[in-house]
């Protein structure tokens, strides 16, 4: 017992500063936070009562929350996930198989990942500016002036449902080029043979494609899917500096902000952060599970 | 087919192969100036004389470069430029040594749920802020710790340690095992091991590690603002707060973009492959 | 979307549907970036029907040869001719050739029956047809339960057998295969092995087969090339090349146990090497050669004394292996070992299976394959006789056979 525990002790004891910290900052704060949700905090002074579920069936029939973010968001990780998809893969799928030019292209379609999402913020805000007639610039400016002025929108200002959609033209221009990473880690990760073997067989470049390469792609898709979720969920920033005070485009992320530290609304504030949690764990949990274990059966 | 002697030294080309790689290429460089299009709009008017700058011929090549709007920008941000210097070097040079010495006894010294120690770390990385924001506030507004730059590069230490371990971990499970136990054998304990055998030949994974964290870093904007005093505000709140708001003129704005940028983008061009590692490993490809 | 070749006429299963097709390969050159000629200047004229081995050390180019047959690898120089058809720039997917790799490459997402359908489905062969082919060849190879598992849910042997099964099926013109037994087991290798040669009777497909193993190449092919550095040293049948090779690196490399080696002289029609000499037979060609070589003996060609009019000399055994019907004696002689680039390539490309090489020594080492009812005793004098017309002479410098 004793020699097993010299065997690891100092290991463990390596790790322990940081195990510490994380299971105070990450985990006790989650805790906390979930205890500070079922509080009926308001305002200066912290609450230390318990008010059971009460601030999450507020939430449920706050228009805000209801009829604003909870669909928003719904809707910016549909379009948002899906366009990062299409895009970072069609990239990869160009670049693969690209003779020259690789390097530099791969590297111009990631850089927009190592800029933060305020200046994104700011340079798409003015490329989405909605200004009319003689004020007209930005993307709208370059649709006009090319002759597809009926292509002209009032993009995240617009009074539709769809508004939000919008921002995930910076979300998903700084993200594609990680999606179009993975997509040609996983395809550069079957091996040569196999579509050699493919060729041999009769399939044509095309059809070696579709036929090896592509189901080969699935688990690529599963982590570049949960990835970007997760990510829309937690996006603060981007909507923070391009539009925060337009309800119409208002996120879980920004109301927690502003009710709770504009409004005073701890509790409530505390709750859709739980609610945001939850959001994620539920496809992070398994994605995280699954591939500790699939590494360990390797 | 009449056959004339090949002469290559690749794959034999189909007949469509011109045909192919035309359209391919077109479509890549059209592809990439969608992508270059903001980049385009930012430098080309950052770079026009303030009086230039109009809505109108925003598209337009400026008539003379200036670096009028940098000059005009730069003492507003160069407070926040130096925070965030002073905050992202340590931050992300703290986070990988510990991130090292983590991922090497995650991954080269088993114990008895070690890879449950390692999900429960890396779980870390995936949570969304906002669900650690009010205890972080209160924790930090109570310690003294809020309003200076020494609580926000603790944060960043902190949650920076699941993705710092995670590269590091990779990182030693490539390396063989072999090595360990002949440090072992030459009576070399855990940390002396750690310290003469795993940290000599980590510098790649310190550099990947390093580089993420201080873009990572750099372009945090949620700690920043709810952690700093506006004397210590780091350079993405500044610039949300000079180009924030509406009014302020599209020259400044763009020209306090480029420069808040300027840092991470010189790390990516010129120490691009790392930031590339650094993104596969969050990836998990398990 | 490529067209495939004109439907063939139909034909019982397990049957060639077409004429089997010759290969021919002419002045074939392959030239990798970085200047490294991968093969040289490569002529070979492959019968239709016959089943050829290329066969020598590793980096001889054998599988560069074979993936310019498939029209994987681009040829630098020279045509290639699949039947009559010059296929040197012809995509592989055009060729009808089936390809066995090394690692199998076998569709980790697809089931054995996909697998092995594959080809025919390219091919636009229709579903029943395809299904009844993969069934009868499934048949064949005793993978009928397997159908349905996917390659990971198989053990190495069945792999290697959807492997064969996805190439018979497709029925080609031309069977090419890279090394397919040497993931096997040794029990398991030699049982294939005969499969293959009976599978090969059955359907007379042309089959180019590529391995480093002798052993593999003497019992299979019908004819083997040898290959060493891109160069193509002898192409012939097996009893050819272990009767008359035709330079020292065939002679070291072929036939098992491996040729003896030491440097002689001839003259006056008497070979003497190492303090002996041996008289040549008076029909010999060299009988009037007067000049130094390297004089190869197998180890076969020795007998006790007085065996029916052999020259003879005395040794003094150093090592005795007993192998029940016969045992071989190992001797040293007074010379010392014969070590040119040939001989060592040849050594280093011979599996460890012919664990009678010693060759660490400084000194020539014999082995002689002796009738184990003799009586031989470690450290005794010995007299063994030689066959004089299993002698082989080479030249020291360019190993070239003397005849």
């Amino acid at each position: 017992m004793l020699r097993r525990l010299r065997a690891w002790g100092p290991g463990l004891l390596l790790i322990s500063p940081s195990l510490i910290a994380l299971a105070v900052f990450v985990y006790g704060f989650l805790g906390w936070n979930i205890r500070v949700s079922l509080s009926s905090w308001r305002g200066l002074l912290p609450a230390h009562d318990f008010v059971g579920l009460a601030n999450y069936t507020a939430l449920a029939s706050d228009p805000r929350f209801m009829q604003y973010d909870v669909p928003n968001i719904a809707i910016f990780t549909v379009v948002f996930v899906a366009g990062s998809l299409v895009v970072g893969f069609v990239l990869a799928l160009l670049l693969d198989r690209a003779e020259f030019g690789q390097h530099a292209l791969r590297s111009l379609y990631l850089f927009p990942m190592a800029i933060s999402f305020i200046a994104t913020a700011i340079i798409w805000r003015w490329l989405m500016d909605n200004g009319g007639g003689e004020s007209t610039t930005g993307l709208n400016k370059l649709l006009v002036d090319a002759g597809l002025g009926s292509l002209r929108s009032d993009w995240f200002k617009s009074s539709s449902r769809w508004a939000i959609a919008a921002i995930a033209l910076p979300a998903g221009w700084s993200l594609s080029g990680y999606v179009m990473s993975l997509f040609l880690a996983g395809m550069r990760g079957v091996p040569e043979e196999l579509r050699e073997a493919a060729r041999v067989d009769g399939a044509s470049e095309p059809r070696v494609f579709w036929h090896v390469v592509r189901p080969m792609l699935l688990p690529v898709l599963m982590s570049a899917v949960v990835i970007l979720a997760h990510i829309s969920l937690k996006t603060f920033d981007l909507f923070y500096a391009m539009d925060q005070k337009n309800i119409k485009i208002d996120t879980p992320a920004l109301y927690m902000w502003f009710t709770t530290f504009d409004g005073g609304f701890y509790a409530r504030g505390a709750a859709i952060a739980a609610l945001l949690l939850l959001g994620v764990a539920t496809v992070i949990v398994p994605y995280i599970w699954y591939s500790v274990r699939a590494e360990r059966v390797k | 087919m009449t056959a004339a002697p090949a002469r290559g030294h690749g794959r034999i080309r189909s007949p469509w192969a011109p045909y192919t790689t035309t359209a391919r290429y077109l479509a890549l460089f059209a592809l990439a100036c969608l992508f270059i299009l903001p980049v385009y709009a930012l430098l080309v008017t950052a770079l026009k004389l303030p009086a230039e700058v109009s809505v109108v011929r925003m598209w337009q090549w400026p008539h003379e470069l200036s670096l009028d709007n940098f000059r005009i920008v730069w003492p507003k941000l160069r407070d926040g430029f130096g925070n965030s210097v002073a905050m992202a070097l340590p931050a992300s040079a703290l986070s990988s040594l510990l991130g090292a010495a983590n991922g090497f006894v995650l991954s080269k010294w088993r114990f008895p749920g070690a890879d449950f120690a390692f999900a429960l770390i890396l779980f870390g990385m995936f949570i969304p802020y906002q669900a650690v924001l009010i205890p972080m506030f209160q924790t930090m507004s109570a310690s003294g710790l809020r309003g200076g730059l020494s609580g926000l590069i603790m944060v960043h230490v902190i949650y920076g340690l699941p993705i710092t371990t995670l590269i590091f971990r990779s990182y030693f499970a490539g390396i063989s095992d072999e090595l360990i136990e002949a440090a072992r054998v030459d009576g070399a304990g855990m940390l002396r091991t750690f310290a003469f055998v795993a940290l000599p030949i980590a510098p790649p994974a310190f550099a990947v590690a390093m580089i993420w964290q201080f873009t990572s870093a750099w372009n945090d904007f949620l700690f920043g603002v709810l952690l700093t005093n506006k004397d210590r505000w780091p350079i993405t709140v500044a610039l949300n707060n000079i180009a924030g708001s509406q009014a302020v003129p599209f020259n400044e704005a763009m020209a306090s973009a480029l420069l808040a940028c300027l840092p991470t983008l010189a790390v990516y061009v010129v120490l691009g492959r790392f930031f590339l590692r650094g993104l596969m490993a969050g990836a998990l490809k398990g | 979307m490529t067209t495939p070749a004109a439907p063939p006429p139909p034909g019982p299963p397990g049957s060639p549907r077409r004429p089997a097709a010759g290969i021919r390969l002419d002045k074939v050159g392959k030239r990798f970036r970085g200047g490294v000629d991968a093969v040289r200047d490569l002529d070979l004229a492959i019968e239709p029907g016959e089943f050829i081995v290329l066969v020598g050390p590793s980096g001889c180019g054998k599988s560069t040869v074979l993936r310019m047959i498939a029209g994987l690898e681009e040829v630098s120089s020279g045509r290639i001719f699949l039947g009559d058809a010059d296929v040197t720039n012809e995509l592989p997917q055009r060729r009808d050739v089936a390809m066995v790799f090394q690692s199998y490459a076998l569709y980790p997402r697809m089931t054995v029956k996909k697998n092995m359908a594959f080809g025919l489905r390219m091919r636009g062969v229709g579903r029943a047809e395809r299904d009844q082919r993969v069934a009868a060849v499934a048949r064949t190879l005793g993978l009928d339960h397997l159908l349905e598992r996917r390659p990971a849910a198989l053990s190495g042997g069945q792999r290697q057998r959807v492997a064969m099964g996805r190439a018979i099926v497709r029925e080609p013109r031309v069977f090419l295969m890279d090394e397919p037994l040497s993931n096997l087991d040794a029990k398991l290798r030699v049982t294939v092995r005969a499969q293959l040669t009976l599978l090969h009777q059955r359907l007379g497909v042309t089959t180019v087969y590529v391995t480093h193993d002798q052993v593999e190449a003497m019992t299979l092919g019908q004819r083997v090339a040898v290959l060493r550095d891109g160069l193509l040293q002898q192409f012939a049948s097996p009893r050819a090349l272990f009767r008359a090779p035709v330079n020292l690196f065939v002679a070291a490399f072929i036939g098992s146990p491996a040729m003896n080696f030491v440097a002689a002289t001839l003259a006056g029609g008497r070979v003497s090497f190492a303090g002996h000499s041996v008289a040549l037979p008076a029909d010999s060609p060299l009988a009037a050669a007067d000049r130094p070589v390297i004089l190869g003996v197998r180890p076969t060609a020795f007998g006790p004394a007085g065996t029916g009019g052999w020259p003879e000399f005395a040794v003094t055994p150093a090592v005795i292996e007993e192998l029940g019907d016969e045992r071989y004696v190992l001797f040293d002689l007074d010379a010392p070992r014969v070590d040119t680039d040939a001989t060592r390539a040849a050594l280093d490309a011979r599996s460890s299976d012919d664990a009678l090489l010693l060759p660490d020594q400084a000194r020539a080492r014999f082995t002689a394959r002796l009738p184990a009812d003799l009586a031989i005793a470690i450290g005794d004098q010995l007299t063994v006789s030689v066959d004089p017309r299993r002698l082989y002479f080479f030249d020291p410098d360019s190993g070239a056979a003397l005849s």
